[in-house]
């Protein structure tokens, strides 16, 4: 009979090892995955000289899980979570997602992962607590408002403009309390603290605005399957559905929400999508109202101008579009090179 | 003894269990998963349950998932977890047996 050599479990790391990573993205490509450019870490399965499994980590999502097809059915995906899962902790993260296609639900919830949303059949997210999403909803309710008309907006502001200020302003007006969600993922330019401490300047003075920190169920790394679904366009789809069906489902019951509220969006086309697809998606559960973005000098004001004059100091062109709040964070941090 | 960290012990390995703790505020939550559920579930929970009342945990969040380990291995998996979940540097190992 023959037989297979043991199955022992390697560690990658993606950075600058390009002829092993081509063993993996062959791997993953036989299973019709690609490889997502965020993942730092890959743990590996080889059976004597061949690699037959990989799982990639990136930050505290797992993602690109592949086993050779030859070896599936030997219980490779399930150690190949719990090294990825060791190996996480060991780096400070025990909470864990894993975005996968709804085929292989079952075989991770044999792995010790729970479902929280799936999208039709091109994806479902999943954590490895069966109590993470629930444990955040009970936080949220703890926070819950009285009144009639209940607001969400969810925004990076990175960093908070006029544009910004407006649509809180327009939504305060517009509703009994208004719950505003600051993107916690530390992916843009000013960092989350900074940011949120941007918005809760600069919507200080409006009494009915609950100020809260993002979290990983609200567009965040964890929300984005990026890797399971080749053409881009459907991947962008899968992932505005997962985020917005967390939304949906969990969110805004927790904190009886009945509006959200978002800016038109006429630069950036990830943006815009994801806008029409809150449009079908809450249809029906919650209310979503489009507010023209305000203009400024003819142009529609955005934090990616800001971005832009930050860089080449014209800090007199930012003053005209960003509140006195946030210039005094600009000025602060990043005016001494004007000088 | 408190759960004061996250901590993990045992792998998915058949005839292993994976033994996940995390701290709460408040209640003890223990949740079970096993591939022989319907033959062994009540023994696994007593097991359990026995386990982390003689290591006196009254609170935290506890993840099991059972592929088929003997009782023995139980036991053990899960001392090892909640002693890093405690950060217990001194090991009372006669309330272990």
């Amino acid at each position: 009979m023959h037989t297979r050599p043991p199955i022992d479990f390697r560690i990658a790391e993606v950075s600058g090892n390009t002829p092993r990573l081509e063993r993996i993205r062959s791997l993953l490509a036989d299973s019709g995955l690609g490889m997502d450019s965020d993942i730092t870490t890959f743990v590996e399965a080889w059976s004597g000289e061949q690699l037959v499994g990989c799982a990639g980590l990136a930050a505290n999502v797992i993602k690109c899980v592949a086993v050779d097809a030859q070896l599936r059915g030997e219980n490779i995906s399930a150690r190949l979570l719990a090294e990825v899962e060791n190996l996480a902790l060991a780096r400070g993260h025990f909470h864990l997602f894993l975005c996968t296609r709804p085929c292989n639900r079952e075989r991770f919830q044999h792995s010790g992962f729970w479902p929280i949303v799936q999208s039709g059949n091109n994806a479902v997210l999943m954590e490895n607590t069966p109590s993470g999403i629930e444990r955040y909803c009970r936080s949220l309710r703890a926070k819950r408002l009285a009144g009639k008309r209940i607001g969400a907006i969810v925004m990076n502001a990175n960093p908070f403009t006029l544009g910004h200020r407006h649509l809180v302003e327009q939504a305060a007006k517009a509703c009994d309390a208004l719950h505003l969600f600051v993107v916690r993922e530390d992916a843009s330019f000013f960092p989350f603290a900074a940011r949120l401490k941007m918005v809760k300047a600069g919507v200080a003075h409006l009494a009915n605005v609950t100020v809260h920190e993002g979290s990983q169920y609200i567009i965040s790394r964890a929300t984005f399957p990026a890797y399971f679904l080749k053409e881009t366009g459907k991947v962008q789809q899968a992932w505005s559905e997962i985020d917005l069906l967390i939304f949906r489902n969990y969110i805004a019951p927790a904190l009886g929400i009945t509006h959200r509220f978002i800016g038109s969006e006429p630069f950036c086309a990830v943006t815009r999508q994801y806008n029409n697809t809150m449009h079908q998606m809450l249809a029906g559960a919650v209310e979503v109202v489009e507010i023209p973005r305000i203009k400024a000098a003819g142009t529609a004001i955005s934090a990616s101008e800001v971005r832009r004059l930050l860089k080449t100091h014209q800090f007199s062109r930012i003053r005209e579009i960003v509140p006195d709040t946030t210039f005094a964070h600009l000025e602060a941090h990043y005016g001494v090179e004007v000088a | 003894m408190k759960i004061i960290r996250e901590a993990l012990a045992g792998t998915l390995e058949s005839s292993d269990l994976m033994v996940k703790i995390a701290p709460t505020d408040g209640e003890l939550e223990v949740v079970v998963r096993s591939e022989v559920i319907k033959q062994f579930g009540d023994q696994i929970r007593r097991v359990v349950n026995e386990t982390l009342r003689a290591m006196e945990i009254h609170q935290g969040l506890i993840i099991i998932e059972d592929k088929g380990a003997l009782d023995c291995v139980i036991r053990a998996r899960l001392q090892s977890a909640v002693l890093r979940a405690a950060e217990e540097k001194e090991i009372a190992w006669g309330t272990l047996l």
